[in-house]
C-alpha cells in the first residue's frame, strides 16, 4: 500500500488514467477489429476490459480509504490533471478548463459501481446476446458505455462531468436503437436522445452562470468559495437593454445565483433522470437489450442526475427553493409513476416505472439534505433494480425459447408458474422485490426508510435574508406522498411477482398476429390463439445467474453499511466531509425528534400493507379483485394503462405545436421563401453573379480596374475629414460633467459649439471638449473638422443624462435624429 | 558577428540548403526516373531543418543573442519573425512532400520547381523578419519572383501560362503602388526603417502640416499595396485565376505560405509605421478601412465559392474568405494587449495546416487523367476509396470551424479577439460568414458519401504516392493537436506578438 501511494501521490493520481483507459481500448478494439476477433475475442476483450478497470477501482478505492484523513472539513481527494483543455473568459479573470479527474467517497463507491455491475452486466450479456449479430457491436458500446460513465463520475469540473454526460447520453442512444431495423426502437432511441438534449440544454446555462459568477467549474474551488456566490441578481429589466416604459415593473426581479445554477442543473438532472416532466423516454428505452436496461436505464445513467445534484450540494443548499423543486418534483414523480405501473402488463415496463418511481425516492432524500441517504438509495437501487432487470431478461430469455415472439415473452399475462422452472431465478427476484418493496432488514427498507425519514425530519436553513424558505409542513407533504408511493411500489412488485412466478404457465397458448389482436385495446382477458406445445421453459446458464445472485446477496445485506436504526452508519461516516460543507445548512425541524423508531414502523407497515394486498388480490382471489376494479372502472383503468396518456398529451400540445410550426414554416417557405424571397434573392444573386462573372472575365484590365476601384474607396475614406468623437460619461450621473475626446487625425483642426450657438471663427487644436448636462435633459454638442485638405465636416452630439427612473426613454426623439448621435448613459450597476 | 550568424540561420539555413539542391540538381546522375522524388525529400529536410532551427531559437530566445541586433533594422530577429519561420517552413516543407508526388503524376517532372519553392520562402522569411521599406521590398519580391514562375510551371498549359502572366502583371502593379507610398513616405521623413518612421510620424512629422496630406496619400498606396498581397476584395480577381491555373503544389504554398508572409508584412507595417493614434483611430485611421475590406472579403468571397463548380477554384475563394476571417483578428489589434495579435498568429499556423492539408488530400483523390477537378469527379469517392475521401472531408471540417480541429478554436479565438475590441459587428458578420462557408465545404461531403457518379462521366481515381501521403498525415497530427491542446500554441503565439504603444 504505502509503495502503491508513492508511485501514485494523490496530486498525481494517474493510475484512474488506466482505470479509464481500459474501457476504452475495449471499445475501440471492440468497435474496429470486433469483426475479425471473432465472439470469443470479443466476448474476452470485454471481459478483461471491465473486470481489469473494476480490479484497478478496487486498488484505487482501498489507497481512498486508507489515505490519512484531510483535516477537517475537506475530504480526501485524489487528482488526476491530465492536460490543460482550453482558457475562456469568465465574468471577471480568464477561467482554465483542464482535463483532470478525481476520485473522493463519493466518486469513489460510484465508480466501484459502474465498474462492478457493469462487469456482471458484461458477463450476462456474453450469454444473452449470444445469437445476436451485432454481438460485438454491442460489446464495443457497452465498453464505451463504461468509459463514458467513468468519465461523468471521476471528472474534477463540471466541463469534463459534461463531456462524461453526453457521452452516457450517446451511448444509450446507441444502445437502445441498437436494433435499428426496427423502426419503433430505433425511435425510440431518438426519443431518449431529444429528452436527454432538452436536460443538457439547462446544464449548459448552469456552466456558463458558473463560469460568469464564480470563475470556475472545478468542484473543489466552488466548494472552497461557494459563500462567494450567493448575491441577488437581476432578471428583468436587463441591464443595458432599452425597453419601452411599461415593460418596466416598479419592482426589478431579482433571484440568488445559487437559486439559478441549481434550478438550471436541476432542469438537466430532469431529463437524465427521468423525472416530470421529462421522463417519458425512460419507458421507451426498454425497447433496447434488456442488459442495457439493466446497466444503463437503471443501476448506472439514469442515477447521474443524483449523482450532479449531490456533487454541487454545496449549490443546491444555498438555495432552500431549489432544494424544495427538487424534493417536491421527486415526490410527485415517486407517486405518479407507481400509478402507472400498477396497469402495466409488460414485464420491464413495470420495472421501468418503477425505476422512475425510485429515482423520485432519490431525489426526496438529495432535495431534503439528506445526501448521504439519498445517494445510499442510488446504491441499493442499483443492487436490486439491476437483480430485477437481469430477472426478467432471464425470464425473457425462456420465454423466447417457447414463444419466439418478442412482445409477447415480455408479456406477464404469458407467464405465470415459472418458479418451477426457474428456481435461480425466482429466488433472486424474490429477494430483490423484497428489497425494493421494503422488506424490514433488506438493503431497500434501510435506504428507503432513511430517505423517508429526513424528508420528514429535515429542514434547509439560510443565513441569506430575502430567500424564499420552506413552510414546516412541505416536509410532511413530501413525507407523506412518499408513503403513498412506497405502498403502491411494495403492491405493484408483487403483482409482477405474482403473475410472473405463481399459478400455472399461461404461455402455451399464443396469439399470432399479436400486433393487431390487442394493440391499443387489450384487456385482460385471454385471446382465442392456437395452442402451442413445446419445450418447458428453462433456467438460463451460469453466465447468466451467477450475476444475479452477487446482486440478490448485495441486494439483501447491502444495507448494512448504512443501517442508522441499528446504529451501523459506515457509509454515512465515510461521506460525511464531501457533505460537510451542504450539512451545515440542514437541521432537524423542531418536533421531529425521537420519530425515529415510529416511522420505523409505518415503514414496515408499507411493506405488509402492500405486499399482503398483492397476495390476496392475485393469489387467494387469483387476480378477481382486479378484473372487478377493471369492469367497475373501465375508463379509469384504460387511462392509466395508457400512462395517463401523457406521451398522447406532448404529441397534442407541444409536438402538436412544434408540428403547427413546421406546417406553418412550410407554407411560409412554399409561398413566402420559395415565391418570393427565393425568387428574389435568386435574382440578386443571379445578377450579382452575372455582373461578377462579366468581372471575372479573365481580362486582365478588367482586374487592374478593380484594383484601381479599391484604391479610389480607400482614398475616398482616408482623404476624406471625419468628425468622430468618444464620450467619457463616468462622471454624467454625478455631477453632470461629460468629456467630448475627438477621434485623432493626421493634420485635423476642430472647433466645437454647444447649443445653436455660432461656431468659433478659427478651427483650433483642441481635440478635448467638456459640457455640462442637467438632469434628464438633452444637450447638443457639435463638433466641426478640418483636415489638411482644407474641406470640412460636421457631426451634432445630443447625450442626455439618464437618472436611473428612464426618463431619457420618455423625451420625445429631436426631430433632426437621423443626424444625431443619441448617448444614453445607463443607471450604474451595482458592483460585483 | 557569430551571433549575427546564429540570429539569421533559419534564413542561411534554408538558403544554403537550396543552394546544396541546386548543385545536387546540377551535377547529380540519375538511373531512371525524374529527379522529383529525391529534391522533394531533400526539399522537406531543409525545410523542417529551418523550422527547428527557429523553432528552437524561439525557445531559447533571442534576446539572449546580444549580436542579434545587430542586423535591424533590416532584418528583426524577435519571437514574431521566428515564429512566422516556422509556420513559413512547415507550410513550405508540406508543398514540398506534395509535389514529389503531383510533379512525377502529372508529368511535371523537373528539377527547378523546388529551389524556386525554396528561394521563394527564403523571400518570405525575410519579408517577415523586415524591419525597413528596401528589405521589405526585397523579401516581397524574392518570395514574388519565384511564385510566378512555380504558377507558370506547367508550361503546356495555356492556362497555367496565363494565370502567371495575369499574377506577373497585377502583382508588379500592386508592388509599384506598395513601393510608390513608400517612397513619399522616405520622402516625407527622409527615414527607410519603421520604427524612425513611426517615431517621426509620432512626434507629428515636425509640424509641417502640408506632408501629412503626403502621408494619407501614402497610407492610401500602402494599404492597396498590402490588401493585394493578402488578396483581399477587391484587390482578390488575380486569385482564383492564379491558383487554378497554378500546379496544386504551387496553389497550397501560394495560399499558404506566401498568405501567412504577406499578413506578418501587414502587422509589421501597421503596427510599426501606422502604429500612432492618428493612423490607428477608429474614427479616421486604417481600422475602419480594413473593416470594410474584411466584411467585402469575407462576404463577397463566401457567396461566389457557393456557386463553383470546381474544388480547387472553390478553395481558392474559400483562401480568400479565410483572409477576410484574419483581417478581423489585425483590425482587432487596436485594443492595446497582444490577443488579437496572437488570435492572427495562431489562425494562420491552424489555418496552414488546413489549408495544406485540403490540397494534399485533393491532390491524393485525382491520378493523371482521372483528375478531382469538379464537384462531379468526386461524386461516390467516399464509397470506393473512404480514406481519401475521410482525409479531404477532415481538412474541409477544419476549415469550415468544426471542433475539436484546429480550425475550430482558430476561429473562436479571432471572434474572442474581435468581441475584446469592441467589434460586436463584425464579428458577428465572421460568424454568419463561417456558416455561409460550411455550405459548400459541406457540399463536397455531398458529393463524396451521398451521390453516386453519374454513367459514363469522368471521375477520380485516386492516386498513391509516400509524399502526399506523408503531407497529410502531418498535417491531419497537427490539426488534431491545436484542436485539442489549442492553448499550447496560443501561449507560444501571446509569446510571439509584437509589443507596439
Amino acid at each position: 500500500m504505502e509503495q502503491l501511494q508513492l508511485q501514485f501521490p494523490s496530486s498525481d493520481f494517474s493510475l484512474l488514467a488506466l482505470i479509464l483507459l481500459l474501457p476504452l481500448v475495449g471499445a475501440f478494439v471492440n468497435g474496429v477489429f470486433g469483426k475479425r476477433l471473432g465472439n470469443q475475442g470479443v466476448r474476452a476483450m470485454a471481459l478483461t476490459a471491465v473486470g481489469g478497470s473494476f480490479l484497478l477501482c478496487l486498488v484505487a478505492f482501498a489507497m481512498l480509504v486508507a489515505a490519512p484523513h484531510g483535516h477537517g472539513h475537506t475530504a480526501t481527494r485524489f487528482t488526476w490533471n491530465a492536460w490543460r483543455w482550453f482558457t475562456i473568459d469568465g465574468g471577471t479573470s480568464a477561467v482554465p478548463l483542464d482535463v483532470a479527474f478525481s476520485i473522493d467517497p463519493l466518486s469513489g463507491v460510484m465508480m466501484l459501481v459502474v465498474t462492478g455491475i457493469g462487469f456482471l452486466i458484461h458477463l450476462y450479456s456474453t450469454a444473452y446476446m449470444k445469437a445476436d449479430p451485432g454481438y460485438y457491436r454491442f460489446f464495443a458500446y457497452l465498453n464505451l458505455f463504461i468509459f463514458s460513465m467513468l468519465v461523468l463520475v471521476l471528472g474534477d469540473n463540471l466541463a469534463v462531468l459534461f463531456v462524461g454526460w453526453e457521452g452516457v447520453g450517446l451511448c444509450s442512444y446507441l444502445l437502445i436503437g441498437f436494433w435499428f431495423n426496427d423502426e419503433k426502437k430505433s425511435s425510440a432511441g431518438k426519443k431518449a436522445f431529444i429528452a436527454n438534449r432538452i436536460g443538457d440544454f439547462g446544464l449548459l446555462v448552469a456552466m456558463a452562470m458558473l463560469v460568469y459568477y464564480a470563475g470556475t467549474l472545478r468542484f473543489s474551488t466552488l466548494e472552497e468559495s461557494h459563500a462567494s456566490l450567493g448575491q441577488m441578481r437581476q432578471l428583468w429589466p436587463i441591464a443595458g437593454l432599452e425597453l419601452p416604459s411599461w415593460l418596466i415593473p416598479t419592482e426589478p426581479i431579482r433571484a440568488s445565483v445559487p437559486t439559478l445554477v441549481a434550478l438550471a442543473l436541476f432542469v438537466g438532472c430532469i431529463g437524465k433522470s427521468a423525472q416530470l416532466p421529462l421522463y417519458v423516454w425512460l419507458p421507451d428505452a426498454m425497447a433496447g437489450p434488456t442488459p442495457v436496461s439493466a446497466l444503463i436505464h437503471a443501476a448506472t445513467m439514469v442515477t447521474a442526475g443524483i449523482y450532479l445534484v449531490a456533487r454541487t450540494s454545496f449549490i443546491f443548499v444555498q438555495s432552500p427553493f431549489a432544494m424544495a423543486v427538487v424534493a417536491g418534483i421527486g415526490a410527485l414523480t415517486a407517486v405518479f409513476a407507481a400509478t402507472i405501473a400498477f396497469a402495466q402488463t409488460d414485464l420491464k415496463k413495470v420495472l421501468a416505472y418503477s425505476t422512475i418511481s425510485q429515482l423520485g425516492y432519490m431525489f426526496i432524500g438529495v432535495g431534503s439534505g439528506a445526501f448521504a441517504a439519498g445517494f445510499f438509495h442510488v446504491l441499493t437501487h442499483a443492487f436490486f433494480k439491476g437483480c430485477l432487470f437481469l430477472c426478467a431478461g432471464s425470464v425473457i430469455h425462456a420465454m423466447h425459447h417457447v414463444i419466439h415472439d418478442e412482445e409477447q415473452s415480455q408479456d406477464m399475462r404469458k407467464m405465470g408458474g415459472l418458479r418451477k422452472h426457474m428456481p435461480i431465478t425466482h429466488a433472486t427476484f424474490l429477494i430483490s422485490c423484497l428489497a425494493i418493496a421494503g422488506c424490514p432488514m433488506t438493503s431497500g427498507f434501510f435506504s428507503k426508510d432513511e430517505v423517508l425519514f429526513k424528508a420528514f425530519s429535515s429542514q434547509i436553513i439560510t443565513a441569506q435574508k430575502g430567500l424564499w424558505v420552506a413552510p414546516a409542513w412541505y416536509g410532511q407533504a413530501i413525507y407523506a406522498l412518499g408513503v403513498i408511493g412506497a405502498v403502491c411500489t411494495a403492491f405493484y412488485m408483487f403483482r409482477a411477482y405474482f403473475l410472473t412466478f405463481w399459478g400455472e404457465f399461461r404461455g402455451w397458448t399464443i396469439v399470432k398476429q399479436a400486433k393487431k389482436a390487442h394493440g391499443h385495446h387489450a384487456h385482460d382477458a385471454h385471446h382465442e390463439g392456437e395452442p402451442l406445445r413445446g419445450q418447458a421453459p428453462h433456467e438460463s446458464p451460469w453466465q447468466m445467474t451467477l450475476p444475479l445472485a452477487v446482486l440478490a446477496v448485495f441486494a439483501l445485506f447491502g444495507g448494512l453499511v448504512y443501517a442508522e436504526p441499528l446504529h451501523l452508519t459506515a457509509l454515512e461516516r465515510f461521506w460525511h466531509p464531501v457533505f460537510a460543507t451542504a450539512s451545515t445548512h440542514v437541521v432537524e425541524r423542531a418536533g421531529a425528534h425521537g420519530m425515529m423508531l415510529p416511522l420505523l414502523f409505518v415503514g414496515a407497515a408499507i411493506f405488509a400493507v402492500g405486499t399482503g394486498a398483492a397476495y390476496v388480490v392475485y393469489v387467494v382471489k387469483n387476480g378477481q379483485p382486479a378484473a372487478a376494479f377493471v369492469s367497475a372502472m373501465p375508463g379509469l383503468h384504460r387511462i392509466v394503462r395508457d400512462k395517463w396518456r401523457i406521451d398522447e398529451l406532448y404529441q397534442a400540445t407541444i409536438l402538436g405545436f412544434f408540428d403547427a410550426l413546421g406546417e406553418t414554416a412550410v407554407a411560409m417557405d412554399k409561398w413566402l421563401i420559395d415565391g418570393v424571397i427565393a425568387r428574389a434573392t435568386a435574382g440578386i444573386v443571379q445578377v450579382f453573379g452575372a455582373i461578377l462573372r462579366l468581372l471575372q472575365t479573365g481580362r486582365v484590365q478588367v482586374y487592374a480596374a478593380s484594383m484601381v476601384l479599391g484604391t479610389a474607396g480607400i482614398a475616398w475614406f482616408a482623404l476624406a475629414p471625419h468628425a468622430t468623437a468618444e464620450l467619457d460619461s463616468s462622471k454624467l450621473r454625478s455631477n453632470g460633467e461629460l468629456i467630448f475626446t475627438a477621434a485623432p487625425g493626421h493634420g485635423y483642426a476642430y472647433r466645437w459649439a454647444e447649443g445653436d450657438a455660432a461656431m468659433p471663427s478659427e478651427f483650433g487644436s483642441k481635440a478635448v471638449f467638456t459640457t455640462q448636462v442637467d438632469r434628464c435633459a438633452t444637450k447638443t454638442v457639435r463638433l466641426e473638422v478640418k483636415n489638411v485638405f482644407g474641406s470640412t465636416t460636421e457631426t451634432k452630439f445630443t447625450p442626455c443624462r439618464e437618472m436611473g427612473n428612464n426618463c431619457c426613454a420618455r423625451i420625445a426623439p429631436s426631430p433632426q435624429a437621423s443626424t444625431t448621435q443619441p448617448v444614453k448613459v445607463a443607471p450604474v450597476e451595482g458592483s460585483r | 558577428m557569430k551571433d549575427a550568424l546564429l540570429a539569421l540561420a533559419p534564413i542561411l539555413v534554408v538558403a544554403f540548403g537550396g543552394l546544396g539542391l541546386m548543385m545536387t540538381e546540377a551535377f547529380g546522375t540519375r538511373k531512371k526516373g525524374g529527379p522529383a522524388s529525391d529534391l522533394a525529400l531533400g526539399s522537406f529536410i531543409v525545410f523542417m531543418a529551418g523550422a527547428v532551427v527557429s523553432a528552437s531559437l524561439w525557445a531559447a530566445g533571442p534576446e539572449q543573442l546580444p549580436g542579434a541586433s545587430s542586423t535591424a533594422p533590416w532584418l528583426i530577429v524577435d519571437r514574431f519573425t521566428l515564429f512566422f519561420d516556422t509556420v513559413l517552413c512547415l507550410g513550405a516543407g508540406l508543398s514540398a512532400l506534395m509535389a514529389g508526388g503531383y510533379l512525377p503524376e502529372h508529368r511535371l517532372d523537373r528539377g527547378e520547381f523546388f529551389p524556386l519553392l525554396v528561394f521563394s520562402t527564403v523571400g518570405a522569411m525575410i519579408l517577415a523578419a523586415s524591419g525597413d521599406l528596401l528589405s521589405l521590398f526585397i523579401g516581397l519580391e524574392t518570395m514574388s519572383i519565384g511564385v510566378y514562375a512555380m504558377v507558370g510551371f506547367r508550361r503546356g498549359s495555356l492556362r497555367s501560362t496565363e494565370a502567371a502572366v495575369k499574377y506577373f502583371l497585377l502583382g508588379s502593379f500592386a508592388a509599384a503602388l506598395l513601393l510608390y507610398g513608400g517612397a513619399l513616405i522616405y520622402g516625407i521623413t527622409g527615414k527607410t526603417d519603421f520604427a524612425s518612421i513611426g517615431a517621426a510620424i509620432k512626434n507629428g512629422l515636425g509640424g509641417r502640416q502640408a506632408d501629412f496630406g503626403m502621408l494619407l496619400v501614402a497610407m492610401v498606396l500602402v494599404l492597396a499595396g498590402l490588401a493585394f498581397k493578402v488578396s483581399s476584395v477587391p484587390f482578390h480577381m488575380w486569385t482564383p485565376d492564379a491558383y487554378e491555373g497554378a500546379p496544386t503544389p504551387a496553389t497550397s504554398y501560394m495560399a499558404v505560405a506566401v498568405k501567412s508572409a504577406a499578413f506578418a508584412m501587414m502587422l509589421r507595417v501597421l503596427l510599426g509605421v501606422f502604429g500612432d493614434s492618428a493612423s490607428m483611430s477608429w474614427g479616421t485611421g486604417w481600422p475602419p478601412v480594413l473593416a470594410a475590406l474584411a466584411l467585402l472579403t469575407m462576404t463577397v468571397s463566401n457567396l461566389i465559392a457557393g456557386r463553383q463548380e470546381s474544388v480547387k477554384r472553390m478553395l481558392a475563394y474559400s483562401s480568400i474568405a479565410h483572409a477576410g476571417y484574419v483581417l478581423v483578428g489585425v483590425v482587432a489589434v487596436i485594443k492595446p494587449g497582444s490577443d488579437a495579435q496572437a488570435s492572427v498568429l495562431f489562425y494562420l499556423l491552424s489555418y496552414t495546416v488546413s489549408t495544406a492539408g485540403a490540397f494534399a488530400a485533393l491532390i491524393l483523390c485525382g491520378s493523371r487523367g482521372r483528375e478531382a477537378v469538379s464537384f462531379e469527379d468526386l461524386a461516390g469517392l467516399g464509397k470506393r476509396h473512404p480514406v481519401a475521401a475521410f482525409a479531404l472531408s477532415f481538412f474541409l471540417l477544419s476549415l469550415a470551424g468544426m471542433p475539436p480541429t484546429a480550425g475550430f478554436f482558430g476561429k473562436f479565438y479571432i471572434a474572442r479577439a474581435g468581441i475584446g475590441a469592441g467589434l460586436n459587428v463584425l464579428t458577428v458578420l465572421l460568424l454568419l460568414n463561417s456558416v455561409i462557408a460550411a455550405y459548400y465545404y459541406l457540399r463536397v461531403m455531398v458529393f463524396m458519401y451521398m451521390r453516386e457518379p453519374a454513367p459514363g462521366a469522368p471521375s477520380a481515381i485516386p492516386m498513391r504516392s509516400g509524399y502526399v501521403t506523408a503531407a497529410i498525415v502531418l498535417s491531419a497530427v497537427l490539426v488534431v493537436l491545436l484542436g485539442v491542446w489549442p492553448s499550447t500554441s496560443l501561449k507560444v503565439a501571446i509569446d510571439s506578438a509584437l509589443t507596439f504603444r
